[in-house]
Parts: structure tokens; sequence; C-alpha cells
């Protein structure tokens, strides 16, 4: 029963990877722009999250080492140093992103502007993590985050036609506007497949002590929510493609994003949206910044965890702490969240080579993981995920130029 | 005297001829009671393999090129290391009379 | 035993399983004709950053001596405190006498204690 229950490690990680404001957006642009096109993007995201979670639960519950333990002891100091640089800034700004998310769904439902939201959202986020178990942010967070499950009914009573959203999880190119479309299906890849989510369930299954009698359940998890997430962004792209593409309606601001409700949901759609949005980008928030405070506290060796008093994880508390107060600084000075998504995105693409490529040896290393270790299976699609994340990181800047 | 070896880790080595052997990628040691003694260093690119624990990777790349030898890893033994300057670390032997470790 | 691979970088422990940060550098003895052997573990701080450079060690460690703990030295412990290696490496000292969470207590004392329900590192 309490494996079951573990379920929601697997939500809440799924909300991070595909219902924050990052995925939601880009969803939301690809549905308005390109209608069912672009979810084989979608689909491709799921697919390697999938495996990429599994992996992260699979090496904690066996070496009970996170992905971070195991990348400073075998890669060294320099290395792990070299990628806590890039995987920390790229982070900070989704942090910021969503603590932005927060605030715009706060503005919908108050008409107060999302800057004057800045500090009490940081307030409460941190508040959670000062005062909260790693239970209680996994459990809370996966509950509230069911909200979005509206997503999934709307798309349901818009009746669209399913033949065509079959057509749409092939890839297919677009007959004008190409790189727009590839701007968006690389920003959809780099949003679903982010480096924090692997460091957070990874060290979501040390904190809720898991061991080899998890490998199965880590399975079942790891699958169960990445495609509750994953259908549902998928959900939001068939929403918008229904409720603003026949009208030719671009969503290129957040407040046009909140409309997509309305169309099946006239008298609840916004309100349903924003609750949705504030639900899923304050469990993203609280995930990033524990990603980013697990990132430097397994690296250099110091206690962790959210179930401790801050006291007596007085660095890892620190540095949640400082990283949270100053993401609330650049939403104070109106710098618009849905920019630094765009920028987060791209650069989550630009650096997803660091994360991953050190993981494939992570897998097949048999000290920490025996006879666990990646098959032929495993290790094809990590070999595949590092060659898009190649092709990602080289096109991503470019295309956010020019198709951005 | 005294060296750290995470700064000696990488340190390119030359033999006796001044000819270049890699770089240090492996302290092999003892343990003897409170003591921790060092046997053996690894030098040469396929050590940074074996620190990596990466054979289960290498392996088959190894058996699909169908090849011996894509690699070099030599086993210096403590007497044969020179460490006076642990910025240049130098043979005492020849690189021709290097064993190979593997 | 290899000692990239199993020893530096480990996660270092005290004698009640106290994490005590990790084993950034390891110091060698050795003469002319001595066989070199291992005579402290380097934990945190200058020996780290000079990984990566030397300038960065000696900028950690003059800040070193400008904040926090501020401390004078290094830590270094003992090769002869090492009780077992594994996964992580035991050792027979206790963590706060040893100096290695010096940065933990200063933090914990003058930073979170000082915030409301930030609770106190020295109670049981």
């Amino acid at each position: 029963m309490k494996k079951i229950l573990q379920l929601t490690l697997g939500i809440i990680t799924s909300v991070g990877g595909f219902l924050e404001i990052g995925s939601v957006t880009t969803a939301a642009q690809a549905g308005a722009s390109f209608g069912y096109q672009l979810l084989w993007a979608i689909l491709l995201g799921t697919i390697c999250l999938i495996f990429l979670i599994e992996m992260s639960g699979r090496l904690s519950a066996v070496s009970k080492h996170t992905i971070v333990d195991a990348m400073r002891e075998r890669f060294g100091f320099p290395f792990f140093f070299f990628v806590l640089i890039g995987i920390v800034i790229v982070a900070f700004l989704v942090l910021v992103a969503e603590l932005g998310g927060i605030g715009f769904a706060l503005q919908i439902l108050t008409g107060v502007g999302f800057p004057i939201w800045a500090l009490p959202v940081s307030l409460i986020v941190w508040l959670m993590m000062w005062k909260g178990t790693f239970s209680l942010i996994e459990n809370g967070a996966s509950l509230l985050g069911l909200i979005t499950i509206s997503f999934a009914i709307a798309a349901w009573k818009l009746n669209p036609d399913w033949s065509q959203v079959g057509s749409g999880m092939l890839p297919s190119m677009p007959g004008s506007d190409k790189a727009k479309y590839g701007f968006l299906a690389v920003s959809i890849l780099g949003a679903s497949i982010s480096p924090y989510l692997m460091y957070f369930y990874s060290s979501g299954a040390i904190e809720d002590e898991w061991d080899r009698s998890y490998i199965g359940m880590n399975r079942i998890i790891s699958t169960f929510g990445m495609t509750f997430g994953g259908f549902l962004s998928m959900a939001v792209l068939i929403v918008c493609a229904l409720a603003f593409r026949p009208a030719g309606v671009q969503v290129d601001t957040f407040p046009q994003a909140a409309l997509m409700m309305t169309t099946i949901f006239p008298k609840w759609g916004f309100y349903l949206f924003a609750f949705s949005m504030l639900f899923a980008c304050f469990g993203a928030a609280l995930e990033i910044s524990l990603a980013i405070a697990y990132f430097f506290a397994q690296g250099f060796g110091w206690n962790w965890s959210e179930d401790l008093e801050p006291s007596k994880d007085a660095r890892f508390a620190f540095v949640y702490t400082i990283i949270i107060l100053i993401a609330a600084i650049p939403l104070i000075l109106r710098v618009d969240p849905i920019k630094v998504t765009m920028l987060s995105m791209a650069l989550t693409s630009a650096t997803l080579p660091l994360a991953i490529g050190p993981f494939l040896f992570l897998m097949n290393d048999p000290i920490y993981l025996g006879k666990y270790r990646n098959g032929w299976i495993s290790n094809s699609v990590v070999a595949i995920v590092i060659i898009i994340s190649f092709v990602l990181s080289i096109i991503s800047i470019p295309l956010q130029i020019v198709g951005g | 005297m005294e060296a750290n070896i995470e700064l000696l880790l990488g340190a390119k080595v030359y033999d006796a001829n001044g000819e270049k052997v890699g770089r240090i990628e492996e302290f092999r040691a003892d343990e003897d009671g409170d003591a921790c003694r060092i046997e053996a260093y690894l030098i040469g690119a396929s050590a940074l393999v074996e620190r990596l624990s990466a054979w289960t990777l290498i392996r088959p790349i190894k058996r699909a090129l169908k090849t011996r030898h894509i690699y070099s890893v030599f086993e210096v033994p403590w007497q044969d290391m020179d460490l006076s300057d642990p910025k240049r670390p130098r043979l005492r032997v020849a690189r021709k009379d290097l064993q190979r470790a593997r | 035993m290899d000692l990239i691979r199993d020893v530096l970088d480990k996660k270092l422990v005290d004698r009640e399983d106290c994490a005590m940060g990790r084993a950034s550098g390891l110091v060698i003895q050795f003469g002319e004709n001595t066989q070199p052997h291992i005579t402290h573990i380097l934990i945190g701080g200058p020996s780290l950053w000079a990984r990566i450079h030397p300038a960065l060690g000696n900028l950690s460690t003059k800040l070193s001596q400008l904040w926090g703990p501020k401390k004078k030295e290094h830590t270094r412990i003992p090769w002869s405190r090492v009780e077992t290696i594994g996964k992580e490496i035991k050792l027979d000292i206790e963590a706060k006498e040893s100096g290695a969470i010096d940065w933990e207590i200063w933090i914990a004392r003058h930073i979170i204690e000082r915030l409301p329900g930030g609770g106190s590192e020295e109670e049981e």
C-alpha cells in the first residue's frame, strides 16, 4: 500500500516537467499556430522522460546514492562544478518563470499585477520548504496539481477529430513558418526533458527511503507519472488547437492563454485555468528549489533532507532560502516571466548534454548498480536522448533568435 | 616530501629518456593496518575508463571494432616513479620497459 | 584499492554517521626510497577549489579568513582515523571536533537560527 502511494512522487515530478508555465505556454502556442502537428514532440518528450526518470529512481533505490552523489564521485569535482554552473543557472531561470507563473495566475484572479505578488509568492514557497516535510510537499503539490485534469476534460468535451490527433503523433513539416515550428518543437522538448526532474526524482527516492524492493514500483511510478503529465500537456495543445486556431488567434501572452478553457467552460474556464496554473507552477517552484538545493548539498557532501529541521541541514536550507529570495528580484523589477521561460527552455536544450552524458556512464556502473545496470534497450534510449540533446543544444539558440 | 594526489591526477608523465608516456589517471594502494601505501600508478587513457567503471560500455565497442588494443594503460610500480618535482613526475625507467596493466 | 575511484570525492561520515563533507584531497608523504603513503584526508575549502585552478584555491584561502568561521587551516583528517571504506568513508572521529562542519555550524548559528522556525543545531 505504501508503495502505491509513492505514485505522488511521479505525479509531482511530471507536474514540474509538463504542466509548468513553460510547457503550458509552448503547448498553447503550438496548438494555436500548428494545430495537432506538434503532438509528436510532447510524445517524444514523454517517452524519453519515462526512461530517464525510471533510471534515476533505479540508481537511487539500488545504490542509495543520488545522481549528483554518483556524478561527483565518478567524475570528480572539476567536472561536477562545471555541470553545477550550467544546471543551476538554467534551473534558476525556470524558478523565476514559475514564480512568475504563480504571480500571473494571481493577477488573473485578482487584477493585481504580478510584480506585486512576487515577494508574497516567494515567501509562501519558502515557508512551505522551511516548515514542510518532503511527503507534505510531495503529496500536497500532487493533490493540488490534480486540478489540471480539467485540461483533459476540456479536450474531451471539445470533441476533436481523433484520427487527426493520431496523425499529429507523427512528425510532419508545416506548410509555412518552419522556423517557428522548429523553435516550438525544440522548446517543447526543452521544457519537458529538464535535468532538474531527474535530480529531484532521484533525491525523492532517497527521501522516501526506497530500496531494491521498489524497482518494480519505480517502473510503474515513472511510467504513470510521466504519462499523466504528457497526456495533460497534449490536452492543452488540443484545447488550444480547437479554441484558437480556427479563429487565427495567436497565443503570445499569458492572459491570452487563460482564454483557452472559456470556449468549453464559459462560466468557469477562466478560473479553472488560473487555479490550474497556480497549483502547477507552485508545485514546479517547490520542485526546482529543492532540486537546486539538493544539487549543492549532495555535490558538496552536506547534510540534506526536507524532513530535517533547517538548523540540522543549515547549508541546504541556506541555499534554497537564498535562491528563492533572489528569484523574486527579476519579477519585482517587472521582467516578463514568459520571456524568461522562453530563454530558459532554449538554455535547457543547450545544456542537456551536460546532464545526460554522464548519466550513460553511471547507469552502466557495476559498483553502483550491480545486476541492475542498464540493458541494451535502456542504453539505446539514453544514446538516442544524448544525440537529440546534442542536436537541440546546437539549434536551440539560433532557432530562438529566428523563430522565437 | 609531501604532495596532494588530487593535484597529481592528470599530470603528464615522461620516461627516463624524456619520452611522453601518458597522464596519471589512478593510484593503486594497499591498506596495511593504519597505513595506506601506494603500490602503483596507472598511466594512460584507459586508466580513465577503469576509474569511471566504464568497461561495460567500452568492451562492446571494442568487440564491435574487433580490436585487441584500442587503448593503453601502464601500471608503474612506486619505485619507478620520481615525484621529487610533483608538477613534473618522471619515470626512472624507459617507456619500453613498462608493463601494460591490461 | 584505487584511490581516485574509491576514496577521492567520497562522502565522509563520523562515528555517529553525521555527514562531514567529501574527501576533496589526499596528502601523501614520500622520500627518495620511501614508499609513498597517505597521511591525511583533506576536506573542502582551498583543497577543493585548487583542483579547478590554483588561483581559486588561493582565493578560497583568503575569503575563508575574512568571514564565516575564519579558519586558518584546511581541515585535515589523519588517515589513521579511517575505519571503513565502502559507499562512504567512515571515520573514527566526531564531526564537530574535526573542524569539517565549522561552516555548517556557523551558518546554522548566524543565519538559520535567527529566522523563525529555524530550530537549533545543538538540540538532540
